[in-house]
């Protein structure tokens, strides 16, 4: 049964590039084994350096040394290159999106990464995410015997989870 | 981003996200903590200064997870919007107070900050052995939460307080300072 | 006038003493009791052996200001307690200052009516001239409020034991603040 608010499954993987988590929420997905799992949370966490490290940049516009050539038309110095905004932090790959799933990968702050498998036609998954990582904050890291970096065995975390996707669609 | 834009986004936060406690729950079981360790430690107050910052800097790991997921704030540009963020996003959002920044060294590598008031030092008075005011810092655990929680993205920093109005001083000052950005963000011999 | 005021813990143990003068109409806050210096001692007796009183009023008053429950009349001597809900006792003797022979003869006839008597001749002056007047009960009480409100943030500081004495200068100060204020 698919609908348009389906989310397929959640994995988690830790700033070393360890899988933590991983739930499926759709009955009828293909299993994977365990090793295949860690297999596909370190590839991707790989994957994922590596999209980081290819960001391209964009030559600086011209500040101080030709004030009077428009900023479209000059040739800066090779060493003048810079992200297109250079405020926002470079994120490396977002999504990735096939005909019958769409993988969003949110990594926050700490080097923590929810990756998200939804329909392709689920809309907002971005609040999925960040509801997600609000529960992940309230009922992992803030349960005292959990240990950071490690596998979440946090059964609130399940369970508050599960009753929220449940409730969304 | 400045000051006033991490005021407004802290209230925000503070107004329709956080679940409120009672204070006095939160002063008491923090004073109990430290009034065990004085004890636990025989009074050695360095000792009980450094059990703080320790259990500050388990609190930080973990708390910071909780002020991103929260706050939804990106990256820090750079130190001084980092000070902004702790000041007037992370304090007022978890203690409901927001010290001043000042006192920046000429690097932008150091700041202070003032706390006008102090939630978990509401009713303390020091023991009054004769060493205590000169050092118990009683607030550590403070110092401890920073240090793990700018460490968990990717800043180290050193952060101590300087006054307490607790010993007599006019105000309450934490220094802190950065000693490095954490390049490497991912341990080299697991990639 | 001058007061003398005293905490007692559940157990009957002293923990905070304090002697203090009026700094109504004038007074310099400074106290003055009748007895020599060295017999300050006799305060203290006074106000333990109002303690019988005490323990009698409190299960028949349900409040917890008893107002004037004592009066010592060989020292001019007025007892008011005020108790907290954890068993401490909070006591306040208050001695008028000497009056004319002939007046302080009439208390020595003991009870409260002459007492009375006495303070509606010196009811020109302030507060503290009248230790049974409504005024004083009123001004007492809210002396009472105060130290009460002091007394339960001290307790709440994590390096009071309960029933250890109190050697807080913070608490101190806001117990002669309070004094100065009200009485």
């Amino acid at each position: 049964m698919l609908h348009t608010q389906a989310v397929f499954s959640l994995i988690i993987i830790n700033k070393a590039g360890g899988l933590i988590y991983q739930r499926e929420f759709q009955a009828g997905l293909r299993k994977l084994s365990t090793n295949d799992y860690l297999v596909l949370a370190g590839t991707f966490h790989g994957v994922h350096a590596i999209t980081r490290s290819i960001t391209p940049k964009i030559p600086l516009a011209p500040t101080t040394n030709s004030p009077a050539a428009s900023p479209g038309t000059s040739t800066p110095a090779a060493s003048s290159y810079s992200y297109p905004n250079p405020g926002a932090s470079v994120s490396g790959l977002d999504y990735l999106e096939s005909d019958k799933f769409r993988l969003t990968c949110f990594q926050t702050l700490t080097g923590t990464k929810f990756l998200l498998f939804t329909d392709p036609m689920t809309g907002n998954v971005e609040t999925i995410i960040n509801k997600i990582y609000d529960l992940y904050a309230d009922y992992v890291m803030k349960n005292p015997f959990y240990q950071l970096e490690m596998p979440v065995r946090c059964e609130a975390f399940d369970r508050h989870l599960g009753a929220w996707l449940r409730g969304r669609t | 981003m400045s000051t006033t834009k991490a005021s407004r986004i802290g209230e925000e936060i503070w107004k329709t996200r956080i679940d409120k406690v009672n204070a006095e729950l939160v002063t008491l079981t923090y004073g109990t903590i430290v009034a065990q360790l004085c004890q636990d430690y025989d009074s050695d107050y360095k000792q009980v200064n450094q059990q703080l910052d320790k259990m500050g800097y388990n609190i930080g790991l973990r708390l910071i997870e909780d002020f991103l997921a929260k706050s939804g704030v990106g990256r820090c540009a750079n130190f001084r919007d980092t000070a902004d963020m702790i000041a007037k996003v992370g304090f007022k959002i978890f203690l409901n107070v927001a010290p001043t920044v000042t006192n920046w060294a000429s690097d932008n590598n150091q700041f202070s900050l003032i706390f006008d008031e102090n939630p978990l030092a509401d009713f303390v008075e020091l023991p009054d052995d004769g060493r205590a005011q000169d050092e118990l810092w009683f607030s550590n655990i403070l110092c401890g939460v920073l240090r793990g929680a700018l460490e968990m993205v990717q800043m180290q920093i050193e952060a101590h307080f300087v006054s307490d109005v607790l010993r007599g001083d006019d105000t309450t000052e934490m220094r802190v300072s950065l000693v490095r950005y954490i390049e490497d963000e991912m341990p080299p011999e697991e990639e | 006038m001058s007061y003398y005021f005293t905490i007692l813990s559940p157990t009957d143990t002293p923990i905070f003493n304090i002697a203090f003068g009026t700094s109504k109409g004038g007074g310099d806050g400074i106290a003055r009791f009748r007895f020599p210096d060295t017999a300050q001692y006799m305060n203290q007796f006074i106000i333990h052996s109002s303690l019988d009183i005490v323990e009698e009023a409190q299960w028949i008053n349900g409040g917890m200001y008893l107002k004037h429950i004592d009066t010592y009349p060989p020292a001019a001597a007025y007892i008011s307690a005020f108790l907290t809900p954890s068993g401490a006792r909070f006591l306040l003797l208050h001695q008028p200052p000497q009056l004319p022979s002939g007046t302080s003869s009439g208390l020595g006839s003991s009870s409260l009516l002459g007492s009375s008597a006495s303070t509606t001749r010196a009811s020109s002056s302030s507060v503290a001239a009248n230790p049974t007047s409504p005024q004083t009960e009123e001004a007492v009480r809210q002396f009472m409020n105060e130290v009460y409100e002091s007394y339960v943030k001290t307790a709440m500081s994590p390096f009071y034991k309960q029933g250890m004495e109190i050697k807080s200068p913070v608490f101190r100060t806001k117990v002669t603040g309070a004094g100065k204020k009200w009485l």
